[in-house]
């Protein structure tokens, strides 16, 4: 017999045996063009969508960064300016400060008898006047003692202070929030605010007598100016329901231990002018010398959780389901053409292990999937910027952590979709069931929700529908465009109309992921418990 | 042409999984009417919004199955290799194509009519449960009002040329899977592409597109926000399919089979 | 060597395997005959581990086919040539068979030249001839250069000219040590070529003997060739006589 049957390796059979259909399902992929075609078209279909989206967008806002100063020159006249914080994130900076330069160590101590304000009531398409206004604070109001690396906006900062709804508060470089002393301030229930600097290190304390001094925390991340600005502010941020309000605060028994520049307290506003993106309400103003002060101010600082315009995520919301509609016809052909002539007998035949057949074809699929749908929302991000800066237009700063999440994010669905689909044609076994139910169950909710979370559904139906669908069907998955940052810190609906998700990025991943491993589960089942 | 429609009506008829496509098409246009209906409260409804076109939303939904029907009825004809036999039994392609239609059609109109009547008798029992009531000024869904006739035929027509539109489509393309992607990217694209671009250009679109255009037909209320009148709408609609059965029938008769 | 011991599958109503039994040897070319629904293609589809038999067991080479590791390199197999994905070129289909075997694209080349596919294996298999799709389901059976054949139906829209050069094939394979199982519902297909036949009808062996056997049971002398082959013939028709399940109709049945 001149035939041997050679079999080199012995060991590691199950690894070997999986390599070899791994190899032959990609050679099985690349050799039909059309499929190979689909997927480029799904990346392509990706890419234009997003760039219509981008190019799409006239209403501009620009963006700047306090501190280096350096605003985008394409930045067009009346387009307003969100300021980047200290970690890249987006913030509003806007507040009346009553301030002098400290050179090196100090400390700043401040009593606080009262915390009033007015609410806008102009018409929502006018601009927020102090001429139309009623009595009333939002909640996160804030009066108290700062100190800041400069009076550019987005400096780093700490500030101790009073708030109408949510006590005494420590906070810092626009997202870190400590609490103190519950209650809001008044004559009869007065608040003692402190904060020492030392070096870098900023520390926080309150009391209710003056005497008694609870610290509260110290600030020690960034590095801070030799010389710092320090000294009161008041902001007063929009309402829950977007109505602009300004505050009123008044000071006493105000004493600055260090050695301080120039004569007196200065008067100055911060981000209150057209440029900035924040509504206020006026300008902010104060009287008053020595120790004892009355001031004005609006505006907020804090996390800026909107700005009106698009993220680099948002302008996939609707690429990503052109890409899906695509991409669930090819994964259902890879799958169910195998089924249409027999040739699910000679796959077998050549790879008797059934769990390795399915498992190279769905890691065929799902990684192609993951490499076309990531390499696609990266151009597509790339091109978005250039679009939006070439028309004056600005992105709304993400950080580069959140876009590398986004981006990942989109090739995991893709992956994850192509994978349940080509689970579902297993199972099916038929090629227009398994490309209706792919497009039924992965792509149609994620279209039903487009508009809800793109914010264009001005129709009526209830909101309840979408939520649902974006908490349980494969649509979930979209929270992973969710990158608007939401914070305990503002006010604000954070609906899904203004582009957040009711699923955590991660979270919401996982639901698709489910979907995924019970379709292949199912698929599993078939394919051992069935004659080919 | 007896004979053609006669031998499509018994090609039709004989296997199983049409008889389930359409009972598809009844089920899921009124499951998800039903479902849209449960879910709508007067409360989360625009003022004078669309009651009748809330119960007809099912068919954004059942218009799939149709369009699935309509195209596994050609071109699994193509994957079988059962397309020769048909046309050498037949050689005058022309009217295989137009015999299809008809038949496609008529039944897609049947299961439509079953499956209109289902989501209006939905509406008219399930809408004042959650406040849709005359007490809020909702009037009850009836076949009474013209309004509600023209929007409940329209979508029976509607599902009818969806199913001509794919069956066209389907003959152009001749395989299975492309052309359901194809159909389903003619119908639900252009509406994101208008969001997308939004504006003139995107009112454009919505005009011009297959499903926008088709289903302005559903609308009883706000007719002037619309961004094509009801009947125009369906035209629209009715020219696509025409365009995509005028193209099929020219190439089925040059092409090779 | 190919073994089935008690094979039994049930679809549904109708009893496919019953008892199916037999062995097939190594250097000898093995004809696996019977009419239409006797159940050819189910057991060959069991031997592959296609198809799990309600009871019995299917060896090749003395193993279960599943627990094979590269099988195609023990059995080589033909099910359904026109089994072919019809935008992929020939050459390709033969390539991810061979990738899935840690074979390369040499080897494809070599068992193209083999069968004589030539040029044509560069070409879409959408249009191939019924004969050409033979030729490249002989070409994946031979990839693995196994010491093991299984080939259904291998002469079906074969030219003369083709059946010939299959016939030659198969003995030569034989000649070389090959076990070659090659099935057909025409005993005329085998002639001349098979040293063993496996008679099958309504899912179990009728006969299982050489050829000489099974004319020796015909009390004909002298086998000249016209008589041998009209002896061949009775002997099969009175086997199977009564176990035809279809006097007129598809030979599809088997398939489902």
């Amino acid at each position: 017999m001149t035939v041997t049957d050679t079999s080199p390796l012995d060991t590691g059979r199950g690894a070997s045996s999986f390599a070899a259909a791994l190899h032959a399902e990609w050679t099985k992929f690349r050799t039909v063009r059309g499929w190979v075609f689909g997927l480029v078209l799904a990346a392509m279909l990706l890419v234009l969508f997003a760039y219509l989206t981008g190019n799409g967008q006239h209403s501009g806002i620009c963006v700047g960064s306090g501190q280096s100063g350096a605003t985008q020159p394409q930045c067009g006249q009346g387009h307003p300016l969100v300021s980047v914080g200290p970690g890249g994130e987006a913030v509003a900076d806007s507040y009346y400060l009553v301030g002098r330069q400290l050179r090196g160590n100090g400390t700043i101590t401040a009593r606080i008898t009262g915390l009033t304000g007015v609410t806008s009531n102009a018409p929502a398409n006018a601009a927020p006047s102090l001429a139309r206004t009623r009595p009333g604070l939002a909640g996160w109001s804030k009066a108290g003692v700062i100190v800041t690396a400069s009076t550019r906006q987005g400096s780093p900062y700490a500030a101790v202070m009073v708030t109408p709804a949510h006590g005494v508060r420590f906070q810092y470089d626009y997202t870190h929030d400590v609490p103190g002393l519950q209650g809001a301030p008044s004559a009869a229930a007065p608040r003692w605010l402190k904060l020492k600097r030392a070096g870098d290190a900023l520390t926080a304390y309150d009391s209710s007598d003056g005497t008694n001094w609870h610290e509260l925390g110290t600030r020690t991340a960034a590095r801070l100016p030799a010389s710092v600005e320090i000294g009161m502010f008041v902001t007063s941020p929009v309402t829950f329901g977007g109505l602009a309000t300004s505050a009123t605060a008044t000071f006493d028994h105000v004493t600055l231990d260090g050695r301080s520049l120039g004569s007196g307290w200065r008067g100055q506003g911060i981000g209150e002018g057209p440029p900035d993106f924040y509504d206020v309400l006026g300008a902010g103003g104060f009287r008053g010398h020595d120790s004892a002060f009355v001031v004005r101010g609006s505006g907020d600082i804090a996390p800026a959780v909107t700005a009106g315009g698009e993220t680099p995520a948002s302008l996939l919301t609707q690429a990503l389901v052109a890409a899906l509609l695509v991409i669930v016809v090819v994964a259902a052909m890879f799958t169910t053409s195998e089924y249409r002539r027999g040739l699910i007998r000679t796959t077998l035949a050549a790879m008797p292990k059934r769990g390795h057949m399915l498992a190279a074809k769905a890691t065929v699929i799902g990684a192609l999937g993951f490499i076309a749908g990531a390499a696609a929302a990266a151009v597509s991000i790339t091109l978005g910027r250039h679009v939006e800066a070439t028309n004056g237009n600005y992105l709304f700063p993400l950080g580069a952590l959140t876009e590398a999440r986004v981006i990942v994010g989109v090739g995991a669905i893709v992956a994850l979709t192509a994978v349940a689909v080509l689970a579902l044609g297993a199972f099916l076994r038929k090629t227009a069931g398994t490309v209706i139910g792919g497009i039924v169950v992965f792509v149609l909710p994620a279209i039903l929700v487009v508009p809800y979370v793109s914010g264009a559904s001005g129709s009526g139906g209830d909101p309840s529908v979408p939520l649902w669908l974006l908490r349980l069907s494969p649509a979930a998955a979209s929270s992973i465009l969710g990158s608007l940052p939401s914070s305990s810190q503002v006010s604000y609906p954070y609906t899904v109309g203004n582009g957040y998700f009711p699923l955590s990025p991660g979270v919401g991943l996982l639901v698709l992921a489910v979907w995924t491993v019970v379709l292949l589960t199912l698929a599993m089942g078939a394919l051992c418990r069935r004659d080919p | 042409m007896t004979a053609v429609l006669h031998s499509e009506w018994t090609k039709l008829r004989t296997l199983s999984g049409n008889a389930w496509l359409l009972l598809g098409v009844v089920a899921a246009t009124v499951g998800i009417s039903a479902a849209a209906a449960g879910l709508t409260h007067v409360s989360g409804f625009t003022h004078g919004g669309d009651a009748t076109k809330l119960c007809l939303s099912g068919v954004y939904l059942g218009q799939l199955i149709v369009a699935a029907l309509a195209v596994v009825a050609i071109s699994e004809e193509w994957a079988t290799g059962m397309i020769r036999a048909t046309l050498a039994a037949l050689p005058r392609r022309i009217s295989v194509v137009m015999a299809k239609a008809a038949i496609l059609g008529g039944l897609t109109a049947a299961a439509g009519v079953v499956a209109v009547a289902g989501c209006l008798a939905i509406g008219r029992l399930m809408l004042p449960a959650n406040g849709l009531a005359p007490t809020h000024g909702y009037a009850l869904i009836s076949l009474s009002s013209g309004t509600t006739i023209r929007a409940a035929g329209g979508s029976v027509l509607y599902m009818a040329l969806i199913a001509l539109l794919s069956l066209g489509v389907a003959t152009l393309i001749r395989d299975t899977a492309v052309s359901i992607g194809v159909v389903v990217a003619l119908l639900y694209l252009p509406p994101l592409l208008a969001q997308i671009v939004g504006g003139a250009l995107g009112r454009h679109i919505k005009e011009l597109a297959p499903m926008s255009a088709g289903l302005a037909i559903q609308a009883t209320t706000h007719l002037r926000r619309l961004p094509i009148q009801p009947w125009a709408g369906l035209g629209v609609l009715a020219a696509w399919a025409g365009v995509s059965l005028l193209l099929a029938g020219v190439t089925i008769r040059m092409r090779d089979v | 060597m190919i073994e089935a011991i008690g094979l039994r599958k049930r679809f549904g109503s109708t009893l496919a395997l019953d008892g199916m039994t037999f062995t097939v040897p190594a250097g000898r070319v093995t004809g696996f005959v019977g009419p239409n629904g006797a159940g050819k293609s189910t057991t060959i589809r069991v031997i592959l581990g296609l198809d799990a038999p309600d009871e019995g067991q299917a060896f090749v080479s003395g193993q279960p086919y599943g627990t094979l590791r590269h099988p195609l390199r023990h059995v080589g197999s033909l099910i359904d040539a026109s089994a072919l994905q019809p935008a992929r070129s020939g050459r390709n289909h033969l390539l991810w068979i061979a990738h899935s075997q840690k074979l390369d694209g040499r080897r494809v080349d070599e068992v193209i030249e083999l069968v004589g596919l030539g040029s044509a294996a560069r070409r879409k298999a959408s249009g191939y001839s019924l004969g050409m799709r033979q030729r490249l389901g002989i070409a994946a059976a031979m990839l693995g250069d196994p010491p093991v054949l299984i080939l259904d139906e291998p002469f079906n829209g074969m030219d003369p000219e083709g059946i010939i050069w299959v016939r030659g094939l198969l003995r030569s394979l034989a000649a070389e040590g090959r076990a070659v199982l090659v099935s057909s519902h025409l005993l005329s297909e085998l002639e001349d070529m098979a040293d063993d036949l496996i008679v099958v009808g309504r899912g179990k062996v009728l006969a299982n003997a050489s050829v000489e056997e099974l004319l020796s049971e015909v009390e004909a002398p002298a086998p000249q060739l016209v008589r041998r082959r009209a002896a061949l013939e009775d002997v099969y028709l009175r086997l199977t006589g009564d176990q035809t399940e279809f006097r007129a109709g598809s030979d599809r049945e088997d398939e489902r």
